[in-house]
């Protein structure tokens, strides 16, 4: 069988031609400075690229790459740094992007890289024109690089053939999985070996949390560029990035949240109609028949429809199920307070990005939860903006094993203990 | 004029404005019917259609959305009212849809259906060719829409004549003698397109044959023709050319909307029948699109009682062409169907797609 190399150069390669390819050149220093360079350069790359202009999430991961970014991501990671403890690369990371959302590979790619770690990247065959272009400024970038980050990046693209994830699970030091439950349930027959770690993207939820009073405070234009920040979070990516917001929590009195929301969502739906967003023909449909389905089986009492957006009104969370059709769909309940909400939040819900609350009340909420709900907390309009930080993860760390080091030599005297 | 007035009126013999104002009010007082009996429709209407129990025109009335009857079993009479529960063929891997009739409503298909094929057929039962098997009926444990179809049309004709054998191959030399009998007056023949080209066409394509006195109706949809680049007006002028056929009327239907039977004109358009309707809407807003604009089509009949099927939309595309020109001396909508809306996949972080509220 032969799989397609895309990067270093494209051409069709052998299976049993990739451990080959793959063994050799040593993983580099963590935050090497020929690494770092080609973040920067990247990013630089796509700032200029006339092709990338138009999409959004092509420069958002720019500006993510940029020189400032990288400068404090290498300070964040030298406090990793104790005098005990060495954070090291892995070796080799196997990295199984999503299919859909196209910027994720470079993410993930890119904080195994910073580590020092030599990475594999599995992309799907059909890609879309953003990833192409991603790629082609991969390239342009990785063979302008100097050495160690112009070598230890590969990426092959194969259907969904079990025996080349066999082979790269099978030399890899560390597996990365995006794209949901069934995904990650997939590549995990696959073995890996023993030494090996695994970090899993599964399926999530996301929500946002709005105080009623705070929200009816704001002057006009301070609403409309809140509902502008929301419709960044849940339309760039029809609503389906698992960190853009499905569910609305008012909070505050029936009367305030009544007219929080109506304000709201009809500034949302402005949004909507003046950023021209389109939803192809079968996923309104989807969109439509999902909604009548939801109104018989959810607690929905009310339903409102604008152009390309459509807010559910629950009359309670319990049992809320968190199933989404995407593009432009949104429940919404109301509570007092926002310490009521944990009993409805579950391991599946991620993001939670919010607006009008103290930092005091933010904490109270993930005290509450213990663990048991939610990953992310950020202001409404940080929906999408990736961090080391994603999904309970700090990936600075995931990436990299933790060498223990005692450098005082005590002249002992055996104690009893001994290992 | 009422509900029974546009039954008994030829078809296709009533004007839109006339027939608006007639279904307008009988399909208010449907919705009003379903809302009382079937809470699921009440609650539909109420929350997704606010404002609609006092709609001012057709494109007012909450519709429901034909995919919904696969998830949902939605009933405006009592279990033991139930006569029978249709299904819908369906692709295999797919849900079929359910649609409960009671008497009353399968009754009403029935005269709907006897109206409306009589309009091209008269009003006597002509001999008939069956371009099928006569297994599709013979065995009842695979008793699907197609049998439920065929069925339905085995009324309209005489001294059935099954052309095809179990493997689906022609039976050629009794097709002769059936022609022998019956082929210097009309007689009538049924099928379904795809069967009709590839099945009976095809192989009579250089036989020489005369169905001059035939008259075909077929349905069943293009898809499978498209894949074969044969046009509706294709697959006329092939039956005309080779077999001499020249009366030919495609029909649109679906098992979710009893009486909903959209046949062909003689100028190849669409024509709903004096008790249904159809309405174009934009795929993207549902809001109403006029005449000459394409977008999903919902359609509209005053027939169903034992389900809140009496506005659905649809998940085809159509476009209706003009109204009330006498072209082809019918009056009503000309409208026609441009295949199903094309399948789309949004972005996102999960590769799978899950949408169903379960």
């Amino acid at each position: 069988m032969q799989v397609e190399m895309l990067l270093p150069q494209r051409r069709m390669m052998e299976l049993e031609e990739l451990p080959v390819h793959l063994r050799g050149s040593a993983a580099a220093e963590p935050f090497h400075e020929s690494v770092v360079n080609a973040a920067i350069d990247l990013s630089q790359r796509t700032f200029r690229d006339p092709e990338a202009r138009g999409y959004p999430e092509l420069l958002a991961l720019a500006y993510w790459m940029r020189k400032a970014e990288m400068v404090r991501l290498a300070a964040q990671f030298r406090t990793l740094q104790l005098d005990n403890r060495i954070l090291a690369p892995r070796g080799l990371v196997f990295h199984l992007p999503p299919r859909n959302v196209d910027t994720i590979f470079v993410y993930s790619w890119l904080l195994a890289a910073l580590t020092g770690n030599r990475s594999v990247i599995r992309l799907s065959p059909q890609r879309s024109e953003s990833t192409n272009i991603l790629l082609r400024l991969l390239r342009e970038t990785l063979a302008a690089a100097s050495e160690p980050a112009g070598s230890g990046t590969t990426i092959v693209s194969y259907g969904h053939d079990v025996e080349p994830t066999e082979i790269l699970s099978g030399l890899c030091d560390a597996r990365v999985i995006w794209g949901g439950d069934q995904t990650v349930n997939t590549i995990r027959r696959t073995p890996l070996p023993p030494h090996a770690k695994e970090v899993t993207f599964p399926d999530r939820y996301s929500l946002s949390a709005i105080r009623a009073d705070t929200y009816a405070d704001l002057p006009e234009e301070k609403r409309d560029y809140l509902a502008d920040q929301f419709f960044n979070d849940s339309f760039w990516f029809d609503q389906l990035a698992c960190s853009s917001p499905r569910l609305v929590v008012w909070c505050g009195t029936a009367v305030e949240t009544r007219a929080a929301s109506a304000d709201f969502f009809h500034r949302v739906a402005g949004c909507v109609e003046r950023r021209r967003y389109l939803l192809p023909p079968a996923a309104s449909m989807q969109k439509l028949v999902y909604a009548c389905s939801a109104i018989l089986n959810s607690p929905v009492e009310e339903c409102r429809r604008y152009k390309g957006l459509t807010v559910l009104t629950l009359a309670s969370l319990s049992g809320f199920k968190r199933s989404h059709p995407g593009g432009g769909l949104f429940f919404e309940a109301h509570l007092e307070d926002l310490l009521h909400l944990p009993e409805f939040l579950g391991r599946r819900d991620q993001t939670l990005t919010w607006f009008g609350f103290t930092s005091e009340e933010l904490h109270a909420l993930v005290r509450k939860l213990n663990g048991r709900a939610v990953d992310r907390i950020v202001p409404i309009g940080q929906a999408l903006q990736f961090h080391r930080f994603w999904d309970g993860y700090d990936l600075l760390q995931e990436f990299c094993r933790c060498v223990y080091i005692e450098s005082a030599f005590q002249d002992a005297r055996p104690t009893g203990a001994s290992g | 004029m009422t509900l029974d007035d546009l039954m008994q009126l030829p078809q296709y013999s009533v004007a839109q404005a006339d027939k608006e104002a007639v279904l307008l009010a009988e399909l208010t007082r449907l919705g009003k019917h379903h809302r009382q009996r079937s809470p699921e429709y009440a609650r539909l209407a109420r929350i997704m259609f606010p404002g609609s129990a006092d709609p001012h025109n057709l494109a007012d009335l909450p519709y429901l959305p034909v995919a919904l009857f696969k998830e949902h079993l939605l009933s405006s009479v009592p279990e033991s009212e139930v006569f029978k529960i249709l299904q819908s063929s369906g692709t295999t891997g797919q849900t079929p849809s359910r649609v409960v009739l009671n008497r009353e409503t399968a009754q009403l298909q029935t005269l709907a259906l006897s109206r409306i094929m009589s309009s091209v057929l008269g009003p006597n039962r002509l001999p008939m060719i069956l371009v099928e098997t006569a297994d599709l009926i013979r065995d009842r444990r695979q008793f699907n829409a197609r049998a439920a179809g065929l069925l339905g049309m085995l009324n309209f004709g005489r001294d059935h004549f099954y052309a095809l054998d179990s493997n689906l191959e022609l039976r050629l030399p009794e097709l002769k003698d059936f022609l022998r009998r019956f082929g210097g007056a009309p007689f009538l023949m049924f099928g379904f397109t795809f069967l009709v080209w590839s099945r009976f066409y095809q192989p009579l394509a250089d036989a020489g044959l005369d169905f001059s006195h035939g008259i075909l109706i077929h349905s069943g949809g293009w898809k499978k023709l498209q894949e074969e680049a044969v046009s509706a007006a294709d697959f006329r002028a092939a039956l005309r050319q080779a077999l001499g056929l020249t009366r030919v009327y495609n029909f649109y239907g679906m098992v979710e909307q009893v009486g909903s039977v959209f046949l062909e004109g003689d100028d190849g358009y669409l024509y709903p029948p004096n008790f249904a309707d159809v309405i174009v809407r934009d795929p993207t807003t549902f809001e109403e699109l006029p005449n000459g604009q394409t977008g999903v089509l919902e359609v509209l009949s005053a027939l169903p009682r034992s389900y809140p099927g009496h506005c659905l939309l649809t998940e085809d595309l159509g476009v209706v062409h003009a109204v009330d020109s006498p072209s082809c001396g019918r009056l009503g909508k000309a409208f026609s169907v441009l295949g199903r809306i094309p399948k789309a996949e949004l972005r996102g972080c999960s590769d799978v797609i899950a949408a169903k509220v379960s």
